[in-house]
C-alpha cells in the first residue's frame, strides 16, 4: 500500500478504486481489517472461519463497489456485506455439524462444556457467547461491541428496531444465566 | 436487573471490545484474489478442470469443466462423481447451504455409475463435497485445492472467475 493512501478519506479511496487504482482498495482493507475481523471472530467463534468470511466480504465489496451509493459510508456498507457473510458461514457450519452427527438425540444430550476452575475469563465469555442463538449474538455484538445505533443495526440486519431491542435484552439475560450456571458470577 | 448482573455484562462487553488481531497477511490474500479476478475479467479466461476420460474408470470423484454460460456472470459447472455402489448422491456446498436435499445428483445413464449435477455459479470461491447414501462424505481429489473444514470433514474448493463460459 502506498503512503499516498494513508490519510485519504474512505470516499476518496473509493473514488480512486473506481478510477482503476486497485491499491487504494488495499488501503481500505487495511483500515477495516481489524474492526470487521473482531465482529467476525466473535460472531463465528472460529478464527479460520472468521478470516474466510472476512476475506470473502472484502472481495465481494470490491466486486460490488459500483453499488456503494455513499462512498463516505463505505465502512457501514461493508459491514452489511460482512454481516451477511457471517450469517451464511454460521448456517453452513451448523449444517455441517448436523450432517456429521447423525444421532440428533446424542447431539442434543451432549452437555455444553463447563469451564474448569481456573479457566481464563475470556474463554468463559467465548463459550457463553457461542451458546447464544445466532440472531441474539448478532444483535448483542452490533449493539454493545460495535456500538451501533438501533437504526443502523436495522439497516444492516433487515430486522425491526423493536425486534432488535428484544434480541439484545434476551442476549444479556442469557449471558448472565449462562455465566451463573458456570459459577463464574 | 441487579447491579451485579449489569456489571457482569459490562465486563463481557469490555472484553469483547478488545482487538482480536487479525493476521495482516489477509490483506495480501484479498488483493491477490482481486488481482486474479481482474486478470480473468480482462483476459476472458475461465478456470476449468476437465476429467480425463481414462480416469473415470477408477476415479472416486471428478469435477468436470464449465459446461456453458447461464447468464452474463454465471457459469454452469458440472460436478461428476463415479460411484458404482451408490444408491443416492447429493452435492453439498456453500452454494446450497450444505443442504443435502437441494442438489441431488442423477446418474448420467440409468443404473450407470456416473452421477452428475449441474450448478450455476456466480464468480467466487466455493467449498463443496459429495454426500453418498446420505452418510458418506467425499471430497474431490481432482479439485485444484482442498482444505479441512474444521469439523473433521474433507471438502474441496472450486473457484469460478468472472469470464464467460463457452
Amino acid at each position: 500500500m502506498g503512503t499516498e493512501h494513508m490519510g485519504a478519506s474512505d470516499a476518496d479511496l473509493v473514488r480512486r478504486v473506481r478510477a482503476g487504482d486497485t491499491d487504494a482498495y488495499g488501503a481500505l482493507v487495511a483500515r477495516y481489517r481489524d474492526r470487521l475481523g473482531r465482529y467476525a471472530v466473535h460472531m463465528l467463534g472460529d478464527r479460520e472461519d472468521a478470516e474466510e468470511a472476512l476475506q470473502d466480504a472484502f472481495v465481494r465489496g470490491y466486486r460490488s463497489l459500483a453499488r456503494c451509493d455513499s462512498p463516505e459510508r463505505f465502512g457501514a456498507w461493508l459491514y452489511g456485506i460482512l454481516v451477511n457473510r457471517c450469517r451464511t458461514a454460521g448456517a453452513r457450519a451448523a449444517r455441517r455439524r448436523r450432517l456429521f452427527v447423525r444421532d440428533e438425540g446424542a447431539l442434543n444430550g451432549t452437555p455444553q462444556p463447563v469451564p474448569a476452575a481456573g479457566t481464563e475469563w475470556d474463554d468463559v465469555v467465548r463459550r457463553a457467547l457461542a451458546r447464544l442463538a445466532p440472531e441474539y449474538r448478532e444483535a448483542f455484538l452490533l449493539k454493545h461491541v460495535e456500538d451501533l445505533e438501533y437504526e443502523a443495526m436495522s439497516r444492516l440486519t433487515g430486522a425491526g428496531i423493536s425486534a432488535l431491542k428484544m434480541r439484545v435484552k434476551r442476549a444479556r439475560e442469557q449471558l448472565q444465566a449462562i455465566l451463573k450456571e458456570a459459577e463464574h458470577v | 436487573m441487579f447491579e451485579r448482573e449489569e456489571q457482569v455484562v459490562e465486563r463481557i462487553i469490555t472484553l469483547l471490545r478488545q482487538p482480536v488481531g487479525i493476521d495482516p497477511a489477509l490483506d495480501r490474500r484479498v488483493m491477490d484474489e482481486i488481482a486474479a479476478l481482474r486478470t480473468a475479467t480482462h483476459s476472458g479466461t475461465v478456470w476449468r478442470w476437465v476429467a480425463p476420460l481414462a480416469g473415470l474408470a477408477v476415479a472416486a470423484t471428478v469435477l468436470v469443466a464449465v459446461a456453458r454460460s447461464a447468464g452474463p456472470s454465471t457459469q454452469d459447472l458440472q460436478f461428476v462423481l463415479v460411484a458404482p455402489q451408490a444408491a443416492t448422491v447429493s452435492l453439498v456446498g456453500d452454494f446450497n447451504d450444505w443442504d443435502a436435499a437441494r442438489t441431488p445428483m442423477r446418474p448420467l445413464r440409468a443404473d450407470g455409475p456416473v452421477w452428475s449435477a449441474v450448478v450455476p455459479l456466480a464468480p467466487g470461491r466455493y467449498h463443496y463435497a459429495f454426500l453418498v447414501n446420505g452418510s458418506r462424505w467425499l471430497a474431490d481429489p481432482a479439485a485444484p485445492a482442498a482444505s479441512d473444514d474444521g469439523f473433521g470433514a474433507p471438502s474441496s474448493v472450486v473457484t469460478v472467475t468472472g469470464g464467460r463460459g463457452t
